[in-house]
């Protein structure tokens, strides 16, 4: 059973007046299978949040259906399952953070006799056991995250949506928020994550999609989507001008400075190993000399911005 | 639901809330306690004293002698000059629970409902496996808990102490409770709606003060024959709907705290379907909401 599927789910905000809809989200149909980490991301106003508070219940749709493992996002006990961690999330200033988890495990329903174990040993994973007695408004931002991320697992979900869940966390912070999401996945939690840090979203996500004005516009595996024709950087002596001619374009120059050593740097596009090797035995017979080559693949931040920049969206 | 309950009663007594509220009723009970002396003869009152003055109660003065002559008045229809002063002790206290105490109450927790939806609080709320109703009930009742705790312990301190220092049994002083907190609940109702509608408290405040000034206004006698059509008939119109927290005020709550029978609990009525309205707009409101 996926962990979330959607079908032509939609939201379109009223304007003033009945005048000039909003489309924060087109019709989307989405799945999401049991233990993935799934990415999801766009540009600002691409309706990522919007997704993510459907599936919540915290906006209504305007039109489709969602599923939460089967049950429809419009009830209540779909989110049972669910943990969430928000972008800016608030505790209550006043409640000690042993407090806090004890708070959001009530409203998910964790029962009495499980609750402190189950906070000892969040606190205990996210590195707040010493702070657990404090006052959550005396907490860095860091710790804040921590804490947030502990109350997202306190009732064991088997879904945990996560809005920028590395924000304003140090990189060891960050690192270690990696690890708990590489461990949830391997004890099959299903993580959905949105974050602008496509590094992060590349290194942990098994799936991705990108949202742009309210579309779907790409979806896949990392792999799948930052896959180029087979590409090959070389780096050289520099090749004759006649001899890049007669090549077909097989071999280009890349473009940046100019490199100290007087070494040039080419993009070679070949079907195969083997046209790579006799593209290299010409150009060793012409005098050039190979200092490195190595398979090119596009970026995840590449991927982004040439997608987003081909529906036309302004990246400034 | 329980959860949002607690965490209600936990906010409030964080914001130093109950506190305050709990000192200015044990201050009022207190003294009453202290300030009121009684000299009881045979179930009669010999005596009184307040605030260690000689306390009198009507007859004549003989200008001759200065002294009191002929028979005291008893108030609010009591039978004895002593079951009148204990009649009066508690119309004062309830009337005093009445009108400063809903007020009191209001700017203590009117700011409840508009935090429960700022960005980032109700986002985490709602996440959870709760309908609408419970997440804003939850909080609801949380604020109705409280100021029923505080009504019955001061409400209920007072008649215990009038009770014990003069053996004078009042019971239906105890009803000014319910009265006082349905009150309560009926004018919080325009705080929970603005407060859903708006998610400003500041609004949901001013909201409420505009619909007591209101109310008052609306109390002023044949206010309607004073004025021509079309504004009679709003005034008429308005008189039907708005709750009628003065007529409560003077009609209900003192007959109550004196042991007299209500006259007409028509005031109190029609402000408590208005009330009920306005929870389930709210409601209403608070489920179709996007956050």
């Amino acid at each position: 059973m996926p962990a979330i599927e959607t079908r032509g789910l939609a939201k379109t905000y009223a304007g003033a007046l009945g005048k000039n809809p909003v489309h924060a989200l087109r019709p989307l149909d989405l799945t999401v299978e049991e233990g993935a980490i799934f990415g999801l991301l766009g540009p600002n106003g691409a309706g990522k949040t919007t997704l993510v508070k459907l599936l919540l219940g915290l906006a209504h749709p305007t039109e489709g259906e969602g599923a939460l493992f089967g049950r429809s996002i419009r009830e209540p006990e779909a989110r049972r399952v669910v943990g969430f961690l928000p972008e800016n999330h608030r505790f209550p200033a006043f409640l000690t953070a042993r407090e806090t988890l004890h708070l959001y495990a009530r409203l998910a329903g964790v029962p009495d006799a499980e609750r402190t174990s189950r906070a000892d040993a969040l606190l205990a994973r996210v590195r707040l056991t010493d702070a657990a007695d404090r006052r959550v408004r005396t907490f860095s931002k860091g710790m804040m995250q921590r804490l947030g991320l502990a109350q997202a697992l306190m009732a064991r979900p088997r879904l945990v949506f996560l809005d920028e869940p590395t924000d304003g966390v140090d990189p060891v912070g960050r690192r270690e928020i990696r690890d708990l999401m590489l461990e949830l996945r391997a004890e099959g939690t299903t993580l959905f994550l949105n974050s602008h840090l496509l590094s992060e979203i590349e290194r942990v996500c098994t799936r991705v999609a990108i949202l742009d004005r309210g579309r779907l516009v790409r979806e896949g595996t990392v792999e799948a989507l930052t896959a180029t024709e087979r590409l090959w950087r070389l780096r050289s002596t520099p090749v004759p001008d006649a001899l890049l001619a007669g090549l077909d374009g097989a071999i280009t120059a890349e473009p940046g400075p100019e490199d100290p050593s007087g070494l040039a740097r080419y993009r070679l596009a070949v079907p195969d190993r083997p046209a790579l090797n006799a593209l290299l035995d010409r150009l060793r017979a012409a005098g050039v000399e190979v200092e490195a080559v190595e398979p090119m693949r596009q970026s995840l931040e590449d991927l982004f911005v040439e997608v987003v920049r081909a529906e036309g969206e302004p990246t400034l | 639901m329980t959860g949002l309950l607690l965490l209600t009663l936990r906010e409030l007594r964080a914001k130093k809330i109950v506190l305050g509220l709990f000192v200015v009723a044990t201050l009022v009970w207190v003294l009453l306690a202290s300030a009121l002396q009684l000299d009881v003869v045979d179930g009669s009152l010999a005596g009184a004293r307040l605030f260690g003055q000689e306390a009198e109660f009507g007859g004549v003065v003989d200008p001759e002698t200065g002294e009191v002559v002929g028979e005291p008045e008893v108030p609010f229809g009591a039978e004895t000059v002593l079951e009148g002063l204990v009649f009066a002790a508690e119309a004062f206290v309830a009337g005093a629970a009445y009108w400063v105490g809903i007020l009191l109450a209001l700017f203590a927790t009117g700011g409840l409902i508009a935090s429960l939806l700022e960005r980032g609080q109700v986002d985490l709320l709602l996440s959870k496996p709760l309908s609408r109703a419970q997440v804003l009930g939850g909080r609801l009742l949380g604020v109705g808990a409280m100021m029923l705790a505080l009504l019955v312990y001061l409400l209920g301190a007072v008649w215990l102490v009038m009770t014990l220092k003069t053996g004078v049994w009042n019971p239906r002083f105890l009803l000014a409770i319910g009265v006082v907190f349905a009150m309560f609940a009926v004018v919080y109702g325009v705080v929970a709606l603005v407060s859903v509608w708006t998610e400003s408290a500041a609004l949901g405040f001013i909201a409420t003060l505009a619909l007591l000034f209101t109310s008052l206004v609306l109390a002023i006698p044949n206010l309607a024959l004073q004025v021509k059509a079309p504004w009679r008939q709003l005034i008429q119109g308005l008189h039907a709907v708005v709750p009628q927290f003065p007529g409560v005020g003077v009609r209900i709550v003192p007959q109550l705290a004196t042991g007299q029978p209500v006259a007409t609990w028509v005031p109190l009525l029609t402000s408590l379907a208005f009330g009920l309205a306005l929870y389930a707009a709210a409601f209403a409101l608070f489920r179709r909401k996007d956050f």
